[in-house]
């Protein structure tokens, strides 16, 4: 390969290959605003206050509760009632990671540093995914030992021991990291935090109206919205009723989410080698 | 006419002006002069009521810039020309402003061609060269035909014609009986431009005076002196009263003594001499001179590291 | 050049402090600043465009697949079926733009130091929140309520096929539409109030998201002691004025009386409005 040709068209993976110093330089960056981690921290807080909350009310009142009630009682859903607020700020670090540096014209100081923007992305990416990972992992752990240290008052709590407890904890966390990770390659396509983060949360809240309309000619499209994915990876209980219908099996919802993953950060990787 | 009485503004622990008192008349241009961070662009911005002072007031035209019913009539200014929404076009931000305070449409088409953007108007500003989104921020400033005019920087990016459009503008405002106050850290361009100085350095006045004056009234005005005798001359120097110091170059540099009086010395006493000139501080030594020991940050110079 | 305006009345000579005197009242010149900004920038549209895009396409899709499945339905869920519910299914997404729009008619003045020159043409800050919420609110409900009757309108027409539409005139039906209209301007003004009291869209949009659709989170927690934190919610709210039929079993319990939903509406203006002119006030 001779020289001139090589700068395009030396191996894809290659051009995706951050070195160290592009990682610490990103790191950096996500670790230096200070906006980013005080909402991630807040919500937290609020996600596990919410799930403390919902637990000690299960708690308190289980003694009057229904047996229908009873029957549908979900210690780890309550647990992880906050977290959709760990959602929305993990979503919007994700997207605000690569937004802020087109808005401010960072961008462009970042690029003339690295011209690889490959690797930029690569490196922006790992960061965020692995803070995200981390960080998703501790809230999820924290709410789930809070929450079930509510309900041991009352006998009601699980143990990361019981069938299936382990895989929705964990699942919980990889489900956030994903989240994370969508929000930044929104944010790579879309160069605009506004729009970016309107579009994520329609895409995880408010999609359902899109199954909803097709559901007569098949379940299908409600079973691969983010929504759906969720319940399905962090239920301990099968559903019942029609909203069972809307919720995909596990494998499914497992290789969409990978797909989600894999889609939104290959459009963000196609849209960064386009001009800043 | 501008004001400001014993302003004080404190960010913090931190003050930004301390105690700070000055006048700017009308009819001329009055240089605002200050290293960065000496409290410019805050004494700016707290006379157009954007910052409330900690204490003291300012006052334009005798009345709190606040309290002005239709203030883009009285004051017009420039105080970041990067400060516009870059989807909007230059005539439709030009308008939004103008009606606010009752301004004829018009004026907008006035000014564009006052500032040379006529043509493009209509063009979004996101697309704009640094240079032209100076000339849109001063048309802002000159949409109400006001008669106090002040800028912050407002060469920054512009190429030397519109440098030079903007000293005539300045002048030719002064010129017609308004009050311009302006702020630069191009010494070269403010000694063209203005004929009044404030000088400020860590928020406090240093000098309030004339253009002529301040240069004049540095001590980096002296006499250069050329001659094979210079030790002798030095001490006849010396002995009529003035400060005479050996440059390195041989010259010596007499301050205190006119050109005449020094002559008379040379021929009274058969020196030869073969340089005789008056020196004159460039505003630029002038302002290093009186601002050195209040520069809040400073580059740190590595040869004179040692010396000190 | 207009004479120098030299107003030396010696009571205005200590006014630094911003004067309380016409605090809100707005000037008509005022108002047309206001709406040449909002009109003068393309996303302004461009958000307009996708929020009826989107409700139009989600409220005909949503009543198609209903009458499409209509003689195969069951009868608990025809009984359960409500002919306005269907035609604004995507009214979500429209409040999201909403929101967004009203977000960004003050944080993006914030963002870019515009709100320095809007605030040196127009000193008194109060009078500059005031326009903006006027011409904002304003805008918001014309758009508001034409998207609502549009939506209604085209779903109504897909329900005629089956008989299964509703006329203005039925009892509840034009309430039901006017509160949807309403409801918009509403979610955009209190997005508004939250821009301005955040002065940054990623943040702003952020909360507003959070105010309006997560906080079921928190009051479902809570529900096992108590209904009421539920029935504060904005979207129980907007439930309780936009149904025709009312709610049964748990959601009856979290819905609002409708004179409670109106008074709530009102608070949620009232405090963000509120808190966005408050901050406001503050030196930019």
């Amino acid at each position: 390969m001779t020289a001139q040709s090589s700068l395009p068209q030396r191996g894809v993976l290659r051009s995706f290959l951050p070195g160290r110093g592009v990682l610490r330089s990103e790191w950096i960056k996500l670790r230096s605003v200070r906006s980013t981690y005080l909402s991630v921290l807040f919500a937290t807080l609020v996600a596990v206050v919410l799930g403390v909350l919902a637990t000690s009310s299960d708690a308190s009142n289980w003694a009057t509760m229904t047996a229908q009630d009873k029957a549908q009682f979900d210690p780890l859903g309550d647990s992880f009632i906050g977290l959709i607020f760990g959602e929305l700020a993990f979503g919007v670090l994700g997207v605000l990671a690569i937004s802020t540096e087109y808005r401010t014209g960072m961008i462009r100081a970042t690029f003339s540093a690295v011209p690889q923007r490959g690797r930029v992305y690569a490196a922006k990416a790992l960061v965020v995914g692995v803070v995200s990972l981390v960080l998703g992992m501790l809230l999820v752990f924290g709410s789930f030992f809070l929450g079930q240290a509510m309900l041991s008052s009352k006998h009601l709590e699980v143990h990361l021991g019981d069938p299936g407890v382990l895989r929705v904890v964990l699942s919980a966390g990889l489900y956030l990291f994903v989240v994370t990770m969508i929000g930044f390659g929104l944010g790579a396509i879309l160069r605009h935090s506004a729009g970016a983060i309107a579009a994520l949360v329609a895409m995880l809240w408010l999609a359902y109206p899109i199954g909803r309309v097709l559901d007569h000619l098949s379940y299908l499209p409600s079973r691969i919205l983010l929504f759906n994915i969720a319940d399905a990876i962090t239920r301990t209980h099968a559903a019942t009723g029609k909203p069972a219908l809307r919720i995909p099996s596990l494998e499914l919802a497992y290789s969409s989410l990978a797909l989600y993953l894999v889609v939104f950060l290959a459009l963000g990787a196609w849209r960064i080698s386009r001009d800043a | 006419m501008i004001e400001v009485h014993e302003l004080t503004k404190r960010y913090g622990p931190v003050k930004a002006v301390d105690r700070l008192s000055f006048a700017i008349r009308p009819g001329q241009v009055t240089g605002f002069l200050g290293p960065n961070g000496a409290g410019k662009s805050t004494t700016m911005r707290t006379i157009l009521g954007l910052d409330t002072p900690t204490s003291g007031r300012t006052l334009v035209n005798g009345v709190a810039y606040r309290t002005i019913d239709k203030p883009l009539r009285v004051v017009g200014s420039l105080l970041d020309a990067g400060a516009v929404h870059g989807g909007r076009s230059a005539r439709s931000h030009l308008e939004c402003l103008a009606v606010t305070n009752d301004l004829p449409r018009s004026r907008v088409g006035k000014v564009l061609e006052q500032t040379g953007l006529s043509g493009v108007a209509r063009k979004r500003v996101r697309g704009f060269s640094l240079g032209m989104r100076q000339r849109l921020g001063i048309a802002v400033a000159l949409l109400g035909d006001p008669p106090i005019l002040m800028f912050d920087e407002p060469v920054n990016g512009l190429d030397p014609e519109g440098i030079v459009w903007i000293r005539n503008l300045m002048k030719s405002l002064a010129a017609e009986g308004r009050t311009v106050f302006v702020s630069s850290h191009l010494m070269s361009e403010m000694a063209l431009t203005a004929d009044h100085l404030i000088v400020i350095g860590r928020g406090a006045l240093i000098a309030d005076t004339g253009m002529a004056d301040f240069i004049q009234s540095s001590s980096l005005n002296d006499v250069l002196v050329r001659t094979p005798q210079s030790r002798y001359l030095a001490d006849l120097l010396t002995a009529k009263g003035a400060q005479v110091i050996a440059a390195p170059d041989g010259g010596l540099a007499v301050t205190g003594l006119t050109t005449e009086a020094i002559s008379q010395v040379a021929a009274a006493n058969g020196v030869e001499v073969y340089e005789l000139a008056r020196r004159q501080a460039s505003l630029e030594e002038a302002y290093m001179k009186l601002t050195d020991t209040s520069v809040q940050y400073r580059a740190t110079d590595p040869g004179k590291r040692g010396r000190r | 050049m207009p004479e120098p305006v030299m107003m030396l009345r010696s009571g205005q000579a200590s006014a630094s402090a911003p004067p309380r005197r016409g605090g809100f009242l707005v000037t008509r010149g005022m108002l047309a600043s206001e709406w040449i900004k909002l009109r003068s920038v393309r996303s302004t549209w461009l958000t307009l465009l996708c929020a009826l895009l989107f409700v139009l396409a989600f409220g005909l899709f949503d009543t198609l697949s209903v009458t499409e499945s209509w003689n195969t339905m069951s009868a608990a869920d025809k009984a359960s079926f409500d002919p306005l519910a269907e035609a604004f299914a995507g009214m979500q997404i429209g409040e999201l733009a909403f929101g967004v729009l009203g977000v960004l008619a003050i944080s993006v003045e914030y963002e870019t130091g515009m709100i320095q020159t809007t605030f040196s043409a127009v000193p008194r800050r109060g009078k500059v929140f005031a326009a903006k919420a006027v011409v904002g609110g304003g805008v918001m409900l014309t758009a508001g309520l034409a998207l609502a009757f549009v939506t209604f309108l085209g779903g109504q027409w897909m329900l005629s096929a089956k008989n299964l539409d509703v006329q203005l005139a039925d009892p509840g039906v034009l309430r039901s539409v006017a509160c949807t209209g309403l409801y918009l301007a509403v979610v955009g003004l209190i997005g508004y109030g939250l821009g301005a009291l955040i002065r940054h869209t990623a943040g702003a949009i952020s909360v507003m998201f959070a105010v309006i659709w997560l906080t079921y989170g928190a009051t479902h927690a809570v529900e096992k002691w108590s209904y009421l934190p539920d029935r504060w919610l904005l979207v129980s709210a907007y439930q309780t004025l936009s149904r025709i039929h009312p709610q049964s079993g748990t959601s009856a319990l979290r819905a609002p009386t409708t004179t409670m939903a109106f008074v709530e509406l009102a608070i949620y203006l009232l405090v963000f409005l509120g808190l966005g002119a408050w901050r406001m006030s503050r030196d930019a």
